[in-house]
């Protein structure tokens, strides 16, 4: 039969859009008539331009308008599609499928329960990150006073989160939109506690502190709470702890902020400080600021704590900003002039004002000196990214299985049509389905995230709860998640389902052909994201190894460090001759506590910054760092003391020695410049965390600067006894003083923390991931089983193997699984190699790690195909074959 | 007297009557009836065509015949537009036809004249052939057309 001539397909639709449905069939035959005579009197082309021009003319209102037709009864009453009738019978025939196709269900459900706690968990997650600091009434008009240093020539600026003594007050005075200032100061100071004393974290800050900030007070007037010296507003916990009772106003605390213990007057007791909040405090302290401090007009550049403004509501922030950098550049005109010449800084500080809320993701000016629980907005990017993947892959199991399943339903949706059921009739009922199992994904969800939620806080170090997060955006986030989980499910296979011809879907010669594109494009994608997880959990899990295992160019085993501020020489040294009665104790060394930096002048000219450390004589040999050349302090050279260092190769390298040792360190800040010999150049060892590159450092022996801990070496094995005698040793020497200890090799470990977690939760994603991928590969594997049966009998009778027969049901699958490779490695690689930048000390990116995720991809989706087609291979032919 | 009073009477049954088929009509027409009541000139030769077709009529043979009798273009969507007015006004019904094979299989709509179309016709010949019969004979002649 000869291809018939049809109308341009456009004007056709045109057509349809532009004229109203009662009047559409006849209009349309009409025209179609007309075409089919004018293309046999003509020829096609004039017949399709006067089709188009006779369209054309049937855009105008009267045929757009749906007129009422009153004289005319519409033939057939079209009832609505959700007719109650209609409704329950869809209802019906989703439980009967879902019910007779278990399996599939099941897959659906776990699959989509998964992926939707998965997304709510992170909403959840994002909710809380994003809710820090917000709780504050005096929001938005709460900022932060922050600077950035701008050197001459430097593309970056330095970006600096704190502020000094003078900024609140000064910039307060001189600029009428800043209503009022709070410094917040964090301080580490002794209590004492019954018998016992300790040191705790305490805050010292300004009177306005509970006027600016949200902190409702159990007792105690807000308004005059801190308003006086020596008083103190304690946390309900603290009081708790410290007096037995939340009712502790008036109560009197022993605190040392100075020499010794002086009492404290509570003057208010808060509630505990809300978990998203960036100020947690337990104790606060009024804050005390000398008249000598006052005075001295260099504190412009002493920056150690953070300083909050109220501004007026509606106030040009840029304005403000202005008239701070004013006076700044005013009032301490003289002092930048006196630092330039001193230290020859040429860069320019700019204030500017940071919105308190967001403090808490921001990465160039992050919470920091008291404020806690430091974030980044990658956390959160991240995390979503695996959630998405995991929610993603579940629909994408959801759409994959529907169409791969509808092969059996293609009788009913036939008979539908048939009898009168229209596209949108199906398409609604479809939706309806995927609904219905959404909807028992989603709660099996919540029972999901309840029971994962515990969990999850311990690994992103959280305390979320449903309760203080629950709120309308929160449910409707879920309800909106709940929708478009559903639409995205359902839509497509919805849309495929209802376009089936019936007459083929009846004629049973229905074949599932072209479509398995998408069904195969949506394998590669979901397995394109599992693989890509595994890769980077491999990554994240080598380098955490790595990291850990690495040596750090020292013995850090069996080594205590005991803190003691301001642990003198002469402390020290009593100290040393107390522990080394005990037999256990093989040496002591102290140090100072910290990182110390500094500046100083080498070859005449050129300035070095290093890390300046305060050691003894004892250090390098008990933490068995070697000495490259020269020689390291001695007792015997009583000179070392006041006029030797050593240095790490780095300080050398950076010096540009040839001949290090006898070179000249000059301390050019002091008053009165200090000179230094060097004697000795120490290996380099890793003395920070190895996501640090190994910086310049210098030891000295100087008398003056103080030690802050000392560092133990026991006898292997001898923890017990060792602990026990340096702590009687301390308590004996050092009563007034909070003992506390810890091993070096954990504090090394817990440097790693992050990275723990984070390897954690790239598992957790990861293991996720493929686990839905692969249900959804099963319910796969199994229907292409299912849809071969006869084939499979046949080949079996004609003697095919089991193995041949596995061979062939498992190839097409793992040739996807492979294919998506292609997709997921340079992906990963790119991301792997992006993150990996993070760290001067990192390993190398090894083909092993891509072809070992790609083992486990191809083994586990083996794996789980196999189950199916083992299954299948070993069935009896006599059975496929007995049915026709 | 008597005649007074009987013509007086018919007036009153003739207005009733004129009133009643207004209120018919307008029934029947609820939305253009008073707009327009009268049969346009194109409308009255759509109508005609309807009424003259020997089988059953559809938008193309209407068309066709349309074309064919005045020797106009038309176009299709003005012979559609028109029907369906004349179909809202009472002048014509229509019903849709079985299923086709030749235009994809889309159904005719036919027309037929309703007897408010037939009298309409009529009023419409009647009042024309008043009209020629009051030409005065030899007129056209002398006008020479």
């Amino acid at each position: 039969m000869k291809k018939q001539p049809i109308p341009p397909r456009w004007a056709d639709w045109l057509l349809e859009v532009f004229v109203a449905p009662p009047l559409r069939e006849d209009v349309q035959g009409d025209l179609h008539e007309v075409f089919y005579k004018r293309t046999e009197q003509e020829g096609l082309s004039k017949a399709r331009r006067e089709f188009i021009w006779a369209v054309l003319h049937y855009i105008n209102p009267y045929f757009f308008k749906a007129r009422q037709r009153t004289n005319r009864q519409s033939d057939y009453p079209s009832p609505s599609y959700l007719h109650p009738a209609m409704l329950r019978n869809y209802l019906t025939i989703a439980l009967r499928t879902l019910a007779h196709n278990k399996a599939y269900s099941i897959i659906n459900v776990v699959g989509l329960s998964i992926g939707l706690a998965a997304a709510m968990l992170i909403i959840l997650y994002t909710k809380d990150e994003v809710s820090y600091d917000r709780f504050h009434t005096n929001n938005p008009n709460l900022y932060r006073i922050t600077s950035r240093d701008i050197t001459p020539g430097d593309q970056k600026p330095s970006y600096n989160t704190n502020t000094g003594i003078f900024q609140g007050p000064k910039f307060t005075a001189g600029t009428p939109e800043i209503q009022s200032f709070v410094r917040f100061q964090s301080g580490q100071s002794d209590i004492r506690q019954g018998n016992e004393v300790k040191s705790q974290e305490m805050f010292s800050t300004d009177p306005e502190f509970f006027q600016l900030f949200s902190f409702p007070l159990l007792s105690g007037d807000p308004k005059t709470a801190l308003s006086r010296p020596k008083t103190v507003v304690i946390s309900e916990d603290m009081a708790e702890k410290q007096f037995g009772t939340t009712d502790a106003l008036g109560k009197i605390m022993f605190i040392k902020t100075e020499a010794q213990f002086e009492p404290y007057t509570v003057t208010g007791v808060a509630v505990k400080c809300p978990q998203n909040s960036s100020i947690k405090f337990d104790v606060l302290l009024p804050i005390t600021v000398s008249k000598e401090d006052i005075a001295r007009s260099d504190n412009w550049f002493s920056f150690f704590l953070n300083t909050f403004v109220l501004v007026r509501p509606n106030a040009n922030i840029k304005a403000v900003e202005a008239t701070m950098n004013r006076i700044y550049q005013t009032d301490a005109k003289n002092t930048i002039l006196e630092m330039a010449k001193k230290f020859g800084i040429k860069s320019k500080t700019i204030y500017s004002l940071q919105p308190l809320t967001e403090m808490h993701l921001s990465t160039d000016l992050p919470v920091n000196n008291g404020l806690v629980d430091e974030s980044r907005p990658t956390f959160s990017y991240i995390l979503s990214g695996i959630a998405l993947f995991v929610l993603l892959i579940a629909c994408i199991n959801f759409v994959n299985l529907t169409v791969a399943r509808s092969l059996k339903r293609a009788k009913e949706i036939g008979v539908r049509k048939v009898v009168g059921g229209g596209r949108n009739q199906l398409i609604i009922q479809f939706l309806g389905e995927s609904f219905l199992l959404c909807f028992v994904a989603f709660v099996l969800a919540i029972v999901l995230l309840l029971l994962v939620l515990p969990t999850f806080n311990q690994l992103a170090n959280k305390a979320l709860s449903f309760a203080y997060l629950l709120d309308v955006k929160l449910i409707a986030g879920y309800i909106g998640l709940f929708l478009v989980t559903g639409l995205l499910a359902g839509f497509y296979p919805a849309i495929v389902l209802s376009g089936f011809s019936p007459v083929q879907s009846l004629y049973s010669r229905f074949r599932f052909a072209g479509r398995n594109y998408l069904q195969r494009g949506l394998i590669v994608l979901q397995f394109s994201l599992a693989s890509f997880l595994i890769v980077a959990t491999l990554t994240i899990n080598s380098q955490l190894n790595y990291l850990t295992t690495k040596s750090l160019g020292y013995d850090d085993r069996n080594l205590v460090a005991v803190n003691k501020s301001s642990l003198n020489h002469s402390e020290a040294r009593l100290l040393k001759s107390e522990l080394m009665k005990f037999p256990t104790i093989v040496d002591v060394a102290p140090k100072n506590r910290g990182f110390w930096g500094t500046v100083a002048k080498v070859n005449g000219e050129k300035q070095l910054s290093f890390a300046y450390e305060t050691v003894d004589e004892m250090y390098l040999p008990l933490l068995k760092i070697p000495i490259l050349a020269g020689r390291n302090f001695s007792p015997d050279f009583p000179s070392d003391s006041t006029q030797s260092v050593l240095v790490n190769e780095s300080f050398v390298k950076e010096a540009g020695w040839k001949n290090p040792i006898g070179q000249e360190v000059n301390f050019f800040a002091y008053e009165i410049p200090e000179r230094y010999k060097v004697i000795g150049v120490v290996k380099d060892y890793h003395f920070a965390a190895l996501n640090q590159k190994i910086r310049p450092q210098l030891f000295t022996m100087k008398p003056k600067n103080d030690f802050g801990k000392a560092f133990v070496k026991i006898k292997p094995h001898t923890e017990t006894e060792s602990l026990r005698a340096i702590e009687q040793t301390f308590k004996k020497l050092f009563p007034i003083n909070p003992y506390s200890y810890s091993f070096l090799d954990q504090d090394n470990l817990k440097k790693y923390e992050s990275e723990a977690k984070w390897r954690q939760i790239m598992l957790f994603g990861a293991i996720l991931t493929i686990f839905i991928s692969c249900i959804g590969l099963l319910g796969l594997a199994t229907l292409a089983a299912e849809r071969r049966t006869k084939e499979i009998g046949i080949r079996k009778v004609l003697g095919a193997s089991v193995s041949s027969i596995v061979q062939l049901l498992s190839s097409d699958f793992l040739r996807l699984v492979g294919f998506s490779f292609v997709l997921a490695f340079p992906a990963a690689y790119f991301a792997i190699d992006k993150w990996l930048e993070n760290y001067p000390y990192r390993i190398e990116i090894s083909a092993w790690t891509f072809a070992l995720a790609a083992l486990l991809a191809i083994l586990i989706a083996f794996f789980t195909v196999s189950f199916q087609s083992i299954r299948a291979a070993m069935s009896n032919p006599v059975k496929s074959l007995r049915s026709e | 007297m008597e005649n007074a009073f009987l013509g007086s009477i018919r007036r009153i049954l003739c207005l009733a009557g004129d009133l009643f088929c207004k209120i018919t009509t307008n029934r029947l027409n609820q939305f253009t009836t008073m707009r327009r009541a009268f049969l346009g000139e194109f409308e009255e030769i759509v109508l005609l065509v309807v009424a003259a077709c020997p089988a059953e009529a559809y938008g193309v043979t209407i068309w066709e015949d349309l074309q064919q009798q005045t020797g106009r273009s038309i176009t299709m969507s003005a012979v559609h537009a028109t029907l369906y007015r004349l179909e809202e006004k009472g002048f014509l019904s229509s019903t849709m036809g079985g299923a086709t094979a030749e235009r994809g299989g889309r159904r005719k709509r036919f027309f037929t004249l309703t007897a408010l179309g037939v009298r309409a016709l009529n009023d419409v010949q009647q009042v024309r052939s008043r009209l020629w019969q009051a030409i005065p004979p030899g007129k056209f002649q002398l006008i020479g057309g």
